[in-house]
């Protein structure tokens, strides 16, 4: 494998998702004045002045916005002086945590989110993840180069990127493999906190949890389609949540807003279920100024729904409870393909599919 | 030597541990040769035969009824009511018509068939539902036993013996495979039926298209005679050619078990293929979602999505919900 050269990136297509508030067909499950006393803004001016609200960064100490800014999408802005605009403008409502990935956009993304932070990296919550099950000196080498490309000399949080097969904890709790990498960059003062993310079954996850590694962050998938199919808010989130270990969420609207493009939620809906869970921080995918107004705009009107409020949203999810908008669980699709061909898989093309 | 009888769950019936499968019956090239793999499975001595009502529009049903005419007594005859959810009365028309269509009386075996969605238990389970037809058909003599069948989430199997429903056999994919994955069927629903004394039914024993054997990760030898190593009453088998009956059958007739050591080589072998699910779609994937269940759930088929497309191509579908009975 050469590690700075990923044969193939993620071939996931990415839809842009701003527009569902407006296809026919939309209808919302909760009055919207329950959830957002405004509609949702789409310009800077209006959004006016406001900070995002904070939580604790589970057992870390760090305080963290309760919504962060997920990496991939980031990375698909062409425009470096949008990206700039872009993280300027969240870090200005008080958005604090950036997530990333080595694999994403084949270092893209971690550049460009290097370069957006050129002068603000104080006091930001900067993640990324390291995308081998492997050696534990390849995994150093990919923390090198993320640091390279992040322009900066540590991490906030560490983890393992897409821990999505029956046998990733075999793999990475090995000995020499990734997870004693983790414990090494740590000592080395080059991460602080370290967890993992996976997006498959909650059966890997609680797994990777039962085997005792102290982790101090779990990322995954959590929207209001999840509990209705092989459930994480279920089955995962009161485990980490009883461990103390800090929870983030992510794929709100389905990974690609596909919960949004075909009318199942509003964005102001999806989020808000997403951010209403004992979790620390939503991450969220924001591949536009457009989207970014959109998502700061729900998150300025956010209150945390009531039990019924999700309740609700939980039986409308009911409706999608075949994993058609969960394609992460149920499909091959999101598993990127230099994460297959690290297994020794085929690529998602070469299947049978 | 003769194929080995296994006992029916609690119910004092045996059955051969080697059972012929109906959806590949119905891709024999023409009536003539299915009906010719029927005899020559008879002969062999397989007792336990698997159908559907919906399978191939209901060709493979027909086929089968031609193949045991005359011999009706010497097979255990299983077919499958296709409600999906729907009410009880339209699972009792289907009986009809799978009892004409087989040229019988009378089932030995009438299973729901595909229970995969979340909500299938439920939907079972409910006033009206195929439960009651289940029921009702045992009572007027119409099927011995019940049971249900399914390949997706083992949870949705658990549920459905959460409703408290007496089912007689339970069918599932077991091979090699399951054996390691997330979604084990072995680790999680064989147990709980062995336990209760319901008849497990093995399915997809070569991972239902036999790919990993094409790719050289196990024999045919080996995924039959670790599905049939199991503790199951019977392992159900496809086969479209005569010269894959007759392969299968030499396997069952000259059966030996594994030992617990043999079989743990081979998951340990199939670990590493397992576990990214990829010899288990009818699991990871969307392509064996049956689009006639998909509509009567309300689902739509996504015609972009590549496992629709190859799921409407498998099921050889026009996208419509078809026949009504």
């Amino acid at each position: 494998m050469n590690d700075n050269n990923p044969k193939i990136g993620p071939e996931i297509s990415r839809r842009g998702f701003l527009k569902g508030a407006a296809i026919a067909g939309v209808s919302a499950v909760i009055p919207a004045e329950q959830i957002a006393t405004a509609v949702e803004t789409r310009n800077e001016s209006a959004l006016g002045g406001f900070q995002a609200q904070k939580r604790p960064l589970g057992p870390t100490g760090l305080e963290c916005s309760i919504l962060g800014m997920g990496g991939f999408h980031l990375g698909a802005v062409a425009d470096q002086a949008e990206v700039n605009n872009m993280v300027a403008k969240a870090i200005d409502h008080g958005i604090n945590i950036f997530d990333n990935a080595w694999e994403f956009h084949r270092g893209l993304s971690e550049e460009k989110l290097g370069n957006a932070l050129k002068g603000k990296r104080d006091n930001l919550i900067v993640m990324s993840a390291v995308c081998t099950h492997g050696p534990k000196e390849v995994a150093m080498r990919m923390l090198d180069a993320s640091l390279t490309r992040l322009q900066t000399d540590h991490l906030d949080v560490w983890q393992i990127h897409e821990v999505i097969y029956r046998n990733d904890p075999e793999l990475i709790y090995a000995h020499d493999s990734v997870l004693e990498a983790l414990t090494r960059a740590k000592q080395q003062g080059k991460v602080r906190f370290v967890g993992f993310n996976g997006h498959k079954h909650p059966a890997i996850l609680l797994e990777m949890l039962k085997r005792g590694y102290a982790f101090d962050v779990v990322q995954m998938p959590l929207n209001p389609l999840d509990p209705g199919f092989r459930s994480f808010e279920n089955d995962v989130l009161p485990v980490v949540n009883r461990r103390g270990i800090a929870v983030l969420g992510m794929k709100s609207m389905g990974g690609s807003g596909e919960t949004i493009s075909k009318g199942a939620f509003t964005p102001t809906e999806a989020l808000s279920y997403a951010m209403s869970l004992p979790v620390s921080s939503t991450i969220s995918g924001i591949d536009s100024m457009e989207v970014l107004d959109q998502n700061l705009a729900i998150l300025r009107d956010f209150k945390p729904l009531s039990a019924d409020q999700m309740q609700a949203l939980r039986d409308h999810g009911k409706h999608f409870n075949d994993g058609r908008y969960e394609l992460y669980k149920s499909t091959l699709k999101y598993d990127s393909d230099l994460g297959r061909s690290q297994h020794g898989y085929p690529s998602a093309a070469e299947l049978p599919l | 030597m003769p194929i080995p009888l296994r006992e029916f769950g609690k119910t004092g019936v045996t059955i051969s541990a080697l059972g012929l499968g109906g959806h590949h019956l119905g891709g024999a090239k023409d009536e003539k040769t299915a009906i010719e793999i029927v005899h020559r499975a008879l002969d062999g001595g397989i007792t336990f035969y698997d159908n559907a009502w919906e399978y191939y529009r209901g060709k493979t049903e027909s086929w089968l009824g031609l193949g045991l005419k005359g011999r009706r007594d010497e097979a255990f005859i299983m077919t499958k009511v296709c409600t999906h959810g729907r009410d009880a009365s339209l699972a009792m028309q289907m009986l009809e018509q799978s009892l004409r269509r087989l040229q019988t009386d009378h089932l030995d075996l009438w299973q729901v068939h595909g229970v995969v969605f979340q909500n299938d238990p439920d939907l079972f389970i409910r006033p009206g539902g195929a439960a009651e037809a289940l029921l009702k058909a045992k009572q007027q003599g119409k099927v011995r036993f019940v049971g249900f069948t399914g390949h997706k989430d083992p949870d949705v199997h658990l549920a459905m013996l959460d409703t408290g429903f007496p089912f007689d056999s339970v069918q599932m994919p077991l091979n090699a495979f399951d054996a390691t994955y997330c979604m084990s069927f072995e680790q999680k629903v064989l147990p709980v039926l062995n336990h209760r004394g319901i008849a497990p039914l093995g399915m997809k024993p070569i991972s239902g298209h036999g790919d990993p054997v094409q790719m050289g990760v196990l024999t045919a030898r080996e995924a039959l005679r670790y599905a049939m190593s199991l503790p199951v009453a019977c392992t159900i088998s496809g086969a479209e050619e005569l010269h894959i009956i007759e392969q299968n059958l030499e396997i069952a007739q000259n059966f030996e078990p594994m030992t617990p050591a043999e079989m743990q080589a081979l998951r340990d072998r199939c670990r590493q293929y397992a576990a990214d699910g990829r010899f288990e779609m009818y699991k990871t994937s969307l392509k064996f979602d049956n689009p006639e269940a998909r509509l009567v759930h309300d689902y739509p088929l996504d015609t972009a999505q590549a496992e629709v497309k190859d799921m409407i191509k498998e099921a050889d579908n026009t996208g419509h919900a078809w026949p009504q009975v």
